[in-house]
């Protein structure tokens, strides 16, 4: 049942929006971005998937079998493989200048919470 | 600073709630009562994006629907056309080539901002004056974040800092490494770097590692994956990093050097794609003879120089990142001597990073020149 993996999906996501709106942490909220992400991945290797398919690599066909007929065949989808991961390291990116930032932040208003960080400073 | 004498004054008649409220990051464990508002309003938010997500989902396609066309086109395309068993890397670097040239770029982009975002503060003081912002703010600096002296956890924290650093505060003679160390000597172990057997184990697979992420760069099922060696990589070095240390490994990671070889990555993927669309009238389009076989490394023609290209750049790329985010220093608020205001009441409430912050902030005071 793929539809419970898409439905754990839109949960994780929702959670991840719920970190980020509702924590203060400039730590967590990163962390919630994270889980929104992870649910993208998981949302779309689960859109690749077919019912007893194979992983969409043609070198070493069964017997009786040529690549051709493999490509023909039931496959996982590779584009959206792809598109995982062009996610993921968008999502590297993303955290890695996020968490620079909340380092920054720290330093210069000596704390991670969010709401404190109003004030002009420096 | 403002809002810790305004909270002061409006949540507490004592005046401590704000200090110690100050020393929490995340607030979670102060005294006063957290805003219901917060989480009830963000719970209803989330469950509602929750809920238009599932309705969403629940029409796409699911595990017995036909694959889509252009997912069959690049099954059926990939050894025909590009001499490649693995339609994966077809759609990454081949057809779908300039979508992966954007992101790469993308990825640099990061890297660039971490950089710069991670950067030493540099010295302002190089002509010998100061600058009139710095002039003009000191007062009201010093008004709100008045000086406080160093006290001994600081001091503590200021003197473990500086030696984590590469070079820093000890010169090559005093500078000894947990390797030198007779084994089962009685004096006590620092926690500079492992333990000798979490070192050893690093040392034998450390280049086993780097040969695998090598290899599914090279060969793998077939040539591509640029990504996950290159984050093989990455992990290779991070288990270096914490098996010997920050000080060893900084020293071998020098950014000059990676950020020369991410650029060639860059310049070389640029040059990849343009020359496809100078020879072939297409960007990304295959310019390099095919090998016969599929299986070969040299099958795939511009996907495995491609691929090749972007190992080296996530590879150098990410490393740059973290290390520039593990490396980064407490140097941010104040950068005089005289005028030091350090960590001020609010961070000396506690919590790591408020105290930490000042520390160094102070050690970086004493000679403007020298982070240069």
């Amino acid at each position: 049942m793929i539809l419970g993996n898409y439905i754990a999906a839109a949960c994780v996501f929702g959670l991840g929006l719920y970190t980020v709106l509702s924590r203060r942490n400039l730590i967590k909220i990163v962390m919630g971005l994270s889980l929104m992400e992870s649910s993208t991945y998981l949302l779309l290797i689960s859109l690749a998937y077919r019912r007893g398919s194979t992983a969409p690599v043609l070198s070493t066909p069964q017997s009786g079998q040529t690549a051709g007929s493999l490509a023909r065949g039931n496959v996982a989808d590779p584009v959206i493989q792809n598109f995982c991961l062009t996610a993921i390291v968008i999502g590297v990116g993303v955290t890695a200048v996020f968490l620079s930032v909340a380092v920054r932040v720290a330093q210069h208003y000596r704390t991670l919470d969010s709401d404190k960080m109003r004030a002009l400073r420096g | 600073m403002i809002w810790v004498s305004t909270r002061e004054a409006r949540t507490s008649p004592s005046g401590r709630s704000g200090a110690i409220r100050a020393g929490r990051p995340g607030g979670e464990h102060s005294p006063e009562p957290e805003a219901l508002h917060r989480p009830a309003l963000a719970g209803l938010l989330a469950v509602g994006m929750a809920i238009c997500l599932v309705v969403a989902l629940v029409g796409l396609p699911r595990e017995d629907a036909h694959l889509p066309a252009v997912a069959r086109q690049a099954l059926e395309v990939a050894v025909p056309r590009w001499h490649i068993t693995e339609p994966v890397n077809e759609v990454v670097y081949g057809t779908r080539g300039f979508d992966t040239f954007g992101e790469t770029f993308l990825l640099l982009a990061a890297v660039v901002s971490v950089m710069t975002l991670t950067r030493r503060r540099e010295s302002r003081h190089a002509d010998g004056e100061e600058h009139g912002e710095e002039r003009a703010g000191r007062r009201e600096q010093e008004e709100l974040d008045p000086p406080a002296p160093a006290d001994a956890d600081q001091a503590q924290a200021r003197v473990a800092e500086r030696n984590e650093e590469p070079g820093g505060g000890r010169s090559d003679e005093e500078r000894t490494y947990p390797d030198d160390e007779r084994l089962g000597a009685p004096s006590p172990e620092r926690a500079e770097a492992m333990s000798v057997v979490t070192r050893t184990a690093a040392r034998v697979a450390a280049p086993l590692l780097a040969v695998g992420g090598v290899y599914l760069a090279a060969e793998g099922y077939a040539p591509g994956g640029g990504f996950p060696a290159g984050a093989v990589i990455l992990g290779v070095i991070l288990m270096l990093w914490a098996g010997f240390g920050h000080e060893r490994m900084g020293r071998s990671i020098q950014q000059r050097p990676l950020e020369a070889l991410e650029l060639a990555g860059a310049l070389a993927i640029v040059g990849i794609e343009v020359l496809g669309l100078v020879i072939k009238g297409s960007v990304s389009a295959n310019w390099l003879p095919l090998a016969k076989s599929p299986t070969t490394i040299f099958s795939g023609g511009v996907i495995q120089a491609f691929s090749g290209s972007e190992v080296i750049e996530v590879a150098t790329g990410l490393t740059l990142a973290v290390f520039s985010l593990l490396a980064m220093r407490h140097d941010w608020t104040p950068d005089e001597a005289d005028s030091g205001q350090g960590a001020g009441r609010d961070g000396g409430g506690g919590g790591a990073v408020g105290r930490d912050g000042g520390d160094a902030d102070r050690d970086e005071g004493r000679g403007p020149g020298e982070d240069g």
